[in-house]
């Protein structure tokens, strides 16, 4: 690693972090590192750190802070402002800096939410569910025609993929996990359309996981223990999950469907559990009418300190789908 | 306390509350009521014969609740005096203690709360602290994980007269844990909590783990830390110690603590500074190294002793250098961690001082005080008139002023600090403060603003803060226009409101009144009055049709040098930027109701009649 020059160093640069909004507090930090201890984003990208980033702040060490992509990557989740022993909010100083670098020109790296502007009616519903405030119904040409179309702001899009989840027309893209991939995620090994594969006591249960309510290394090294008559698709957010996922899976035999957020207030993208939340109710109801046992369907969630409950809730899963299975079986 | 309770000198008042303190310096009468113990001190020999016979536990408050104690207990074994105390709170009055004690006769039930006037000459307040209790840092888990607890549950498990006989054991399944981590700084240095450091529990924890390590050699004893802070004598060498025995420290504060129910164990996830990575640490127990805090009762007890609080909560001292033992009453000495926390060796230093200084007081027939007291003219004091006022007894921080129907206010010199709150306030004019008499500040108003009043900037600055500030900006070379002329005094209370009014009147262009910030007062709440005469004041003043920026209140510590100079250059900046001619014909404007105001006065505008009247007073 390079020596560091005080030369090189620009001793203003905290100055003007400092005047940003959001940005007081920043010379409070004694570099506890609790905020990095929290952070789960060092999962997607090893090299974030915030507290690093605000000591470089500090310094004045700037054309680093703003080429590094990871400043882009603090989804305002929040988990570590509440324990920041200096009161420090960090998802706002992080957001500070990233003012100061959108105004310099510097563009984030993303992915970000690509809308197919010939597929979107305007109907406004991804902007109504984008906790980022990131789309806005535009007018504006398409093919020589004025249409009205949905625009995502690449500075504000997260990809958390709950437009894409919303959207009735699948006009909007995300990166990872399109519709395409989450689909080919199910399909995997013919896991979704081979209904013969397993016995009656080995039912077919599909996982959509959340990315980040998997918080120990523990649990994630859990997931890869279970028998292959549970598929587990993670996904970024469980308001990613588009009910046709579901309703695919169902119509193609799997017994049992269980969508896995985070607790309320812990979402990583401030508010897709809650638009889950809402989702998976109406649904539920829905598959009332349409004749389908909702039970076959379960929305859990889980969070920071409870350890070990997230294969707890799919093993639960699974038993109740096997009882209902057997059961059902029995009947017939 | 066994050597201090035979000491022929000292009486111990045990299981006492003092309940009011009158009086001052050398002469303070004591309210102290003592609490019935339902057992005949002089009888009990502390033989301990019917504790076991008691049916009803409840949890043993010295154990910290971990172990429990009987209804007749003593709070601990080395308890003096050893006499049993019956907490009738939980007692069921089955009085099988009684015929347990058999012919000793110690139990009464029939005593009551005994109330006592003591006379004495200084008060020592030694009341300790608390310590934090980390439940609402909910990340830590503490209340809810059985196996993560506080240093003090530690010590009792720890103590060869505690609970477990000095086995350590870890709650959840009473075996001894084999791994155990320490986490620093949990309620201190926290701005949700306390910003301040407790100082102490850096020592106190290497003290835990190296005992666990000499005990246990094969455990795995870790410490997370933010600063590791050692600067006493012979502590870093104590800590160096610590790190050859093989303990594991880790710079870096958890972030949360997890615990797998079936073992009971605890995973602490943080990030290891020195790697720059995070670590998940998996440990049979943690140990919270809690903040130390102000004691509940603080507030009650400074109210009884009339002593204030700093803005960390603990009892303020009457200079944090020159004067650390002396409470801003004269007479009443700190000690310990009720002045702010401190391990032993100083708080020992500490009781050495405030004894020394108590006994200076006891060993002296005359005591000498500042001789800045406040004087009350009975001539014009309207008490002494058959009216209603008082008024100045209220503002007084001290408790000095005496009222009563139908006499003149009656100052004790000995408990006056010389504030000059009461002089400011009294409406009649009928009180002055030796050496900052309304006519030495009239004269000190006619000398500066004899020449181009419009043109200055005229700053009250109270002695301890703003003026300290003022001198903090000389020495470290913050510049400032010369065009501001101060005037001091002792406190921001004694800025009378009077002493503005005649500032414009003689045509002064802004006027600053400035003192300590609301918590570093050092007359206690002397810069309340202050500040609420300024609200009031700055409300007239515009009433009267002065421009608001003209009169600019602020609070400047005397370590804020920076500020000082910082708000003289804002308010020369305002002034340049009124028009000259726009001042004077607004000066010209509000003379006449300025007059009216100060007509009242004698003093005014005739100085020299002034002074003629306080040379009367001084003799």
């Amino acid at each position: 690693m390079a020596m560091l020059l005080s030369k090189q160093l620009d001793p203003a640069f905290k100055d003007e972090v400092m005047a940003e909004p959001g940005g007081e507090h920043l010379l409070r930090c004694y570099s506890c590192g609790t905020c990095m201890a929290t952070c789960l984003v060092r999962r997607v990208n090893s090299e974030f750190n915030p507290r690093r980033t605000l000591r470089m702040v500090m310094l004045g060490m700037r054309e680093q802070v703003f080429s590094n992509p990871t400043i882009w990557l603090c989804s305002a989740c929040d988990a570590c402002y509440p324990r920041c022993p200096q009161d420090i909010h960090i998802s706002e100083l992080m957001g500070a800096i990233k003012n100061i670098a959108m105004r310099e020109g510097y563009e984030p790296p993303g992915p970000v939410a690509q809308v197919d502007e010939l597929a979107c009616a305007g109907c406004g519903m991804c902007v109504m569910a984008c906790p980022y405030e990131a789309l806005t119904l535009v007018t504006k040409e398409v093919e020589g025609q004025e249409d009205r179309v949905s625009q995502v702001n690449k500075y504000l899009c997260m990809n958390c993929g709950v437009c894409a989840a919303v959207c009735p027309l699948s006009a909007v893209h995300v990166e990872e996990y399109s519709n395409e991939d989450v689909l080919v995620r199910m399909q995997a090994g013919g896991w979704l359309t081979d209904k013969d594969r397993f016995p009656p006591d080995q039912p077919r249960v599909l996982v959509f996981n959340c990315n980040w309510c998997t918080r120990t290394e523990s649990d994630w090294a859990a997931l890869s223990q279970f028998p292959p008559n549970v598929r587990i698709v993670t996904i970024p957010c469980s308001g990613r999950v588009d009910p046709q996922f579901i309703l695919l899976a169902l119509t193609e035999g799997v017994d049992g469907v269980l969508l896995i957020g985070c607790d309320p207030g812990q979402c990583h993208y401030k508010q897709g559990n809650f638009v889950a939340q809402g989702k998976m109710h109406l649904f539920k109801h829905t598959l009332g009418q349409m004749g389908i046992d909702p039970a076959r369907v379960r929305f859990a969630q889980t969070g920071f300190d409870q350890r070990g409950r997230l294969p707890a809730l799919i093993e639960q899963m699974v038993e109740d789908v096997k009882e209902q299975v057997l059961v059902g079986a029995a009947a017939s | 306390m066994v050597d201090a309770a035979r000491h022929p000198n000292i009486e111990l008042l045990t299981y006492t509350e003092v309940q009011r303190v009158e009086g001052f310096i050398g002469n303070f009468k004591v309210l102290v009521e003592q609490k019935p113990r339902y057992v005949i001190a002089d009888r009990c020999n502390g033989c301990g014969d019917c504790a076991p016979v008691c049916p009803i536990e409840v949890p043993n408050e010295f154990e910290e609740g971990i172990a429990p104690r009987k209804a007749i207990y003593i709070p601990h074994s080395q308890a003096v005096p050893l006499v049993y105390t019956i907490d009738l709170d939980n007692c069921i009055e089955c009085y099988k203690c009684v015929d347990a004690c058999g012919k000793l006769d110690a139990i009464d039930f029939s005593q009551q709360p005994k109330q006592t006037w003591l006379d004495v000459g200084s008060v020592v307040v030694a009341t300790g602290f608390d310590s934090f209790d980390p439940t609402p840092l909910k990340e830590y888990g503490y209340g809810r994980y059985d196996n993560v607890i506080t240093t003090l549950e530690l010590e009792r498990i720890n103590n060869s007269a505690g609970p477990t006989a000095g086995r350590i054991v870890r709650p959840s399944d009473g075996e001894m844990p084999n791994s155990v981590s320490f986490v620093q700084c949990v309620g201190s240095r926290d701005e949700r909590f306390n910003i301040y450091c407790s100082g102490f529990c850096c020592m106190y924890t290497i003290k835990n783990a190296l005992q666990w390590k000499q005990t246990h050699p094969d455990a795995d004893v870790t410490i997370f830390y933010m600063d590791i802070r050692t600067p006493a004598k012979g502590y870093e060498e104590f800590y160096r110690r610590a790190r050859e025995m093989g303990i594991r420290f880790i710079q870096g504060r958890p972030s949360w603590i997890t615990q797998d129910e079936q073992t009971g164990n605890l995973f602490i996830q943080a990030e290891d500074q020195s790697l720059g990575q995070v670590i998940e640490l998996e440990t049979e127990m943690v140990v919270l190294s809690t903040a130390a805090v102000p004691r509940e009762d603080t507030d009650e007890m400074g109210s009884v002793l009339n002593i204030s609080r700093s803005p960390s909560g603990f009892f303020m001292e009457y200079h944090p250098k020159l004067r650390p033992v002396d409470s801003p009453t004269d007479g009443v000495f700190l000690a310990g961690a009720a002045q702010g926390p401190k391990d032993i060796p100083a708080s020992v230093a500490q009781g050495a001082g405030a004894a020394a200084r108590a006994a200076r007081i006891l060993s002296s027939d005359t005591w000498e005080i500042e001789p800045i007291v406040a004087h009350v003219w009975e001539d014009r004091c309207v008490m002494a008139q058959g009216k209603k006022c008082g008024i100045c007894a209220t503002k007084c921080p001290y408790n000095a002023i005496f009222t009563e129907a139908d006499k003149a206010a009656l100052v004790t010199a000995a408990k006056c600090h010389g504030c000059g709150g009461c002089v400011a306030e009294c409406p009649h004019n009928a009180i002055t403060q030796m050496h900052f008499t309304d006519a030495q500040i009239f004269a000190q108003l006619h000398a500066l603003l004899a020449k181009e009043p419009e043109k200055k900037i005229l700053a009250f600055m109270c002695h301890w803060c703003s003026y300290g500030g003022a001198d903090t900006a000389g020495t470290s070379h913050f510049e400032y226009p010369a065009s501001s002329r101060g005037i001091r005094v002792m406190c921001s209370a004694r800025m009378d409101m009077d002493f503005i009014y005649e500032a414009f009147r003689l045509g002064a262009g802004v006027v600053l009144v400035s003192g300590c910030h609301p918590q570093d007062c050092h007359y206690i709440t002397g810069q309340q009055v202050g500040a609420e005469r300024f609200e009031r004041l700055a409300e007239r003043l515009g009433k009267m049709g002065i421009s608001p920026e003209r009169f600019r209140v602020e609070w400047i510590s005397a370590a804020e040098g920076g500020k000082y100079a910082q708000v003289i250059r804002e308010m020369d900046e305002t002034l340049k930027s009124i028009d000259p001619q726009a001042l004077k014909e607004e000066n010209e404007r509000v003379r006449p109701a300025l007059d009216r105001r100060l007509r009242r006065l004698p003093e005014v505008p005739d100085v020299s009649r002034a002074l003629e009247l306080e040379l009367v007073v001084v003799e």
